[in-house]
């Protein structure tokens, strides 16, 4: 009778899992949007005329027209490279702001976390990464609308350090002397990778191979994500941290010092965002894609210390 | 010879006992439960402090409150059964009558000696081998003797040894007890709260109630009705 | 008619359908239950092949992983064993003030987010902490080490250990205990004889739940000791990295913690059957 039951339940246990996993393939077909592919710097009034669903309210006083939405067609995940962290807070209210109504949630991790995830089934809307690669990869793989992933800003790496120096550095080259303790990114995150690359840029220009190695045998870990490279220098466990130079311009002044890298040397890391092939909101989506790379969206980019692209 | 003076205030009532014990005699102690019976032999033997009192063994002192002599329960040479007479299960029967010896650290064949002897003084030793955790009430109560007289104890001491025994087993320990105590010529103080066995294996009989002595005196005398708590 | 639908119904009622519905209902939960644990892990086997696994186990990463985490987990549980074992038992003998206090505080580390524990540890021993910056103007530092991560094990794996002991301890029939101490044993070899032997089955049941949490110990780790692969980077840091770096690294050593576990389970099933023959 045990052994009936046993069955019984696997049968039972079976059909739920069958069931749960027919919501996948529902998501199959791209909605089509009417979402200007071009130009990064969208007015207000083009924004309009691009929302199909956009209703005029007679109540809006302001400059821009505000929509019409349904709650629940109007809340948004966003899978958000962890560097936008300090931003994401401004950027949802602002966003939520001009689109009342809507909500917006922003998943934080390293770039290469999200893409994971997303690759293995995660649901977003809208995918913000911090590297050019991943991206191609996605989207290689079909998981984004085409045409919609589009360049939103741009990033510097740069050295920081704790408020009291401990390790006294003062120049790059410092960065190989024995005994200074370093944080980085692992070579998975994307600023890790830009790390290596400015590493090499500068031991071929300006220090030498043996600086590299040096500075290499500095780093006591490589951190999963940016900000937890920027916590390790703020505690004063490290001498220094490389990062993006967005982080050490929205920190609040006296968090860190910092050491700026030649331009020549730096490695220019591209922010792109897309919306992702199994959003169930790709309207409220374009929405937010479209704020980003408005002069709103820029705005506060460059308020956390993102150059322009 | 065992003389006890003592006092300890417990939880309900203070105890406060004198007691004699001659070698060569088994002193009952009967009284009901909670009455400080089990409380007093574990003054005796060192587990418990009392609040004051004295305790002298064939002249030797184990306790004098007065003048902060407390020797230590592994120094006091007593054969102590609990009413869990807790052989140890994990350890053969051999291994627990040896463990007192080997304590002391004795001479292996001293050891071997004694433990094969007292063995087969109480019977056990075709159970020598086996898991005392696998032994029945019976058996189990006559490892425990072993192992406290194994070591020549100057003391023996046993807490309800006949409770979880059937009547058979309570005949052949009863008899064991009686030649021992006699031929080692040590005083024993055995607590029971049963008057068959008392008047079976008592010389002498000393009735508690709450912590104070209520009667002294011959087991076959023992009045019908306690006075200050009306027991029995 | 109505006679033989009474036939029928009694015949229905005779049959006593009540049992036969007790043992459906445990044959679900059991194959409920089953199939929630054993199935993530056989996916896990099916996802990898035999060729790629043997091919990634060679991997450099892969290698230093396994040896930093059978290290550094084996003396985390030699240490709580060690001064452990001891703790405990004073513990549950003897009653000290501020005893309450300090039951509370072994059971801390278990309802603590092992994040919280890392940040916490960061801030005492780091080179910027409490008591790190005094150690470090003797020029010794704690934390990106291997002694870090140690310490970190020990602390969120302890409890386990602790709280099966001092339980075992406390439920220790004194009796035991008193007839050896009467018997002239020493604490020492009370210790060692009876109270040990005695509870060896809980105590290795305890260790066993140590191993095991420490083995798979992760967010205090990255926190406090960081990343670093050969000294700080344990099983678990290369499995997070990994699967976000190169899969095949991740599962192969996901992989090797499901082996390591099944066999720290299978040889403590067997200690403890030989424990029970023996007894």
């Amino acid at each position: 009778m045990v052994l009936i039951g046993v069955i019984c339940g696997l049968l039972v246990i079976t059909a739920l899992f069958a069931g749960c996993t027919q919501s996948a393939p529902a998501t199959a077909t791209p909605v089509p949007t009417t979402l200007p592919a071009t130009a990064p710097e969208t007015t207000t009034a083009a924004l309009v005329a691009a929302t199909p669903s956009a209703a005029q309210t007679t109540v809006a006083p302001t400059a821009t027209p505000v929509p019409n939405f349904t709650p629940s067609q109007s809340n948004l995940v966003v899978f958000t490279a962890a560097s936008l962290t300090g931003a994401s807070n401004t950027i949802g209210s602002s966003f939520t702001k001009a689109y009342p109504g809507t909500t917006v949630s922003f998943d934080l991790d390293g770039t290469q976390a999200l893409k994971t995830q997303v690759e293995n089934g995660a649901y977003a809307d809208v995918f913000i990464s911090a590297s050019n690669s991943y991206t191609n990869t996605l989207n290689k793989e079909g998981y984004f609308v085409p045409n919609t992933v589009q360049t939103l800003t741009t990033n510097y790496i740069i050295v920081i350090l704790p408020p009291s120096n401990p390790g006294n550095i003062q120049t790059l080259a410092d960065l190989a002397k024995p005994g200074v303790r370093i944080a980085m990114e692992a070579s998975t995150v994307p600023a890790g990778t830009a790390t290596l690359a400015v590493l090499n840029n500068l031991a071929n220009d300006t220090y030498s191979q043996t600086w590299k190695n040096q500075t290499i045998s500095n780093v006591v870990t490589y951190e999963t994500s940016e900000p937890a490279v920027a916590t390790k220098v703020g505690l004063g466990e490290v001498d220094a941290g490389f990062v993006y130079q967005s982080t050490a311009t929205a920190a609040p002044s006296g968090t860190y010092q910092s050491i700026t890298i030649p331009k020549k040397d730096n490695y220019l890391q591209t922010y792109t965002i897309g919306i992702l092939n199994g959003s169930k909101n790709k309207a409220a989506a374009a929405w937010f894609e479209q704020f980003m790379i408005s002069s709103a969206g820029q705005q506060i980019l460059k308020q956390f210390g993102f150059t322009a692209p | 010879m065992l003389e006890v003076v003592i006092s300890k205030q417990l939880r309900e009532y203070t105890l406060n006992l004198t007691l004699r014990a001659q070698p060569g005699e088994i002193t009952v102690l009967m009284g009901l439960n909670g009455s400080g019976k089990s409380t007093t032999l574990n003054i005796v033997a060192g587990l418990l402090r009392p609040d004051a009192g004295t305790i002298l063994l064939n002249d030797r002192c184990l306790c004098e409150t007065r003048e902060g002599i407390d020797v230590p329960p592994d120094c006091r040479d007593i054969g102590y059964v609990l009413q869990n007479p807790a052989v140890f299960p994990h350890m053969t029967v051999y291994e627990n009558v040896a463990f007192g010896l080997r304590a002391r650290h004795y001479p292996r064949p001293y050891v071997s000696e004694k433990t094969s002897e007292w063995m087969e003084h109480l019977q056990i030793s075709d159970l020598a081998q086996i898991k005392a955790g696998r032994l029945s009430g019976g058996q189990k109560q006559r490892v425990a003797l072993a192992r406290a007289l194994a070591t020549k104890p100057e003391l023996l001491m046993l807490d309800e040894p006949f409770t979880a025994l059937d009547q058979e087993s309570t005949r052949g320990v009863k008899d064991l007890i009686r030649n021992f105590v006699r031929e080692m010529n040590i005083p024993c103080v055995l607590v029971t709260h049963r008057l068959l066995d008392s008047q079976e294996i008592g010389d002498r009989a000393l009735v508690i109630c709450r912590g104070v002595m209520e009667w002294e005196g011959s087991p076959g005398q023992m009045p019908e009705v306690c006075t200050i708590c009306q027991c029995r | 008619m109505k006679q033989n639908m009474a036939m029928f119904l009694e015949r229905f009622r005779k049959k006593n359908y009540r049992p036969n519905l007790t043992y459906l209902i445990a044959g679900v939960l059991i194959a409920a239950v089953t199939f929630y644990l054993a199935f993530p892990i056989i996916a896990l086997l099916i996802r990898v092949t035999p060729d790629m696994f043997f091919t990634t186990l060679k991997d450099p990463d892969v290698v230093r992983a396994l040896w930093l985490s059978l290290f550094t987990t084996v003396i985390t549980l030699t240490i709580v064993i060690v001064v452990g074992t001891p703790f405990a038992y004073f513990h549950s003998r003897y009653s000290y003030p501020g005893k309450v206090v300090v039951d509370t505080l072994i059971d801390l580390p278990l309802v603590l987010p092992p994040a919280v524990a890392g940040v916490a540890l960061l801030v005492l021993y780091g080179r910027a902490g409490i008591l790190g910056h005094y150690f470090n103007m003797f020029g010794i530092s704690i934390a990106f080490t291997t002694l870090a991560v140690i310490m970190a094990q020990i602390f969120v794996a302890s409890p386990f250990y602790l709280r099966q002991a001092k339980s075992l301890f406390e439920q220790l029939d004194p009796a035991y205990e008193q007839t050896a101490r009467t018997l002239g044993a020493s604490s020492f070899r009370i210790l060692a004889l009876v109270t040990i032997p005695m509870t060896a089955g809980g105590l290795i049941s305890g260790a066993v739940m140590t191993f095991g949490r420490a083995l798979g110990e992760f967010g205090a780790t990255i926190m406090f000791a960081g990343n670093l692969p050969g000294v700080t980077q344990t099983m678990p840091l290369a499995v997070y990295v990994g699967m976000e770096g190169d899969i095949n690294v991740g599962l192969t050593i996901s992989i090797l913690l499901v082996i390591i576990s099944f066999a720290i389970m299978i040889v403590v099933r067997i200690i403890q059957k030989m424990e029970a023959a023996r007894a």
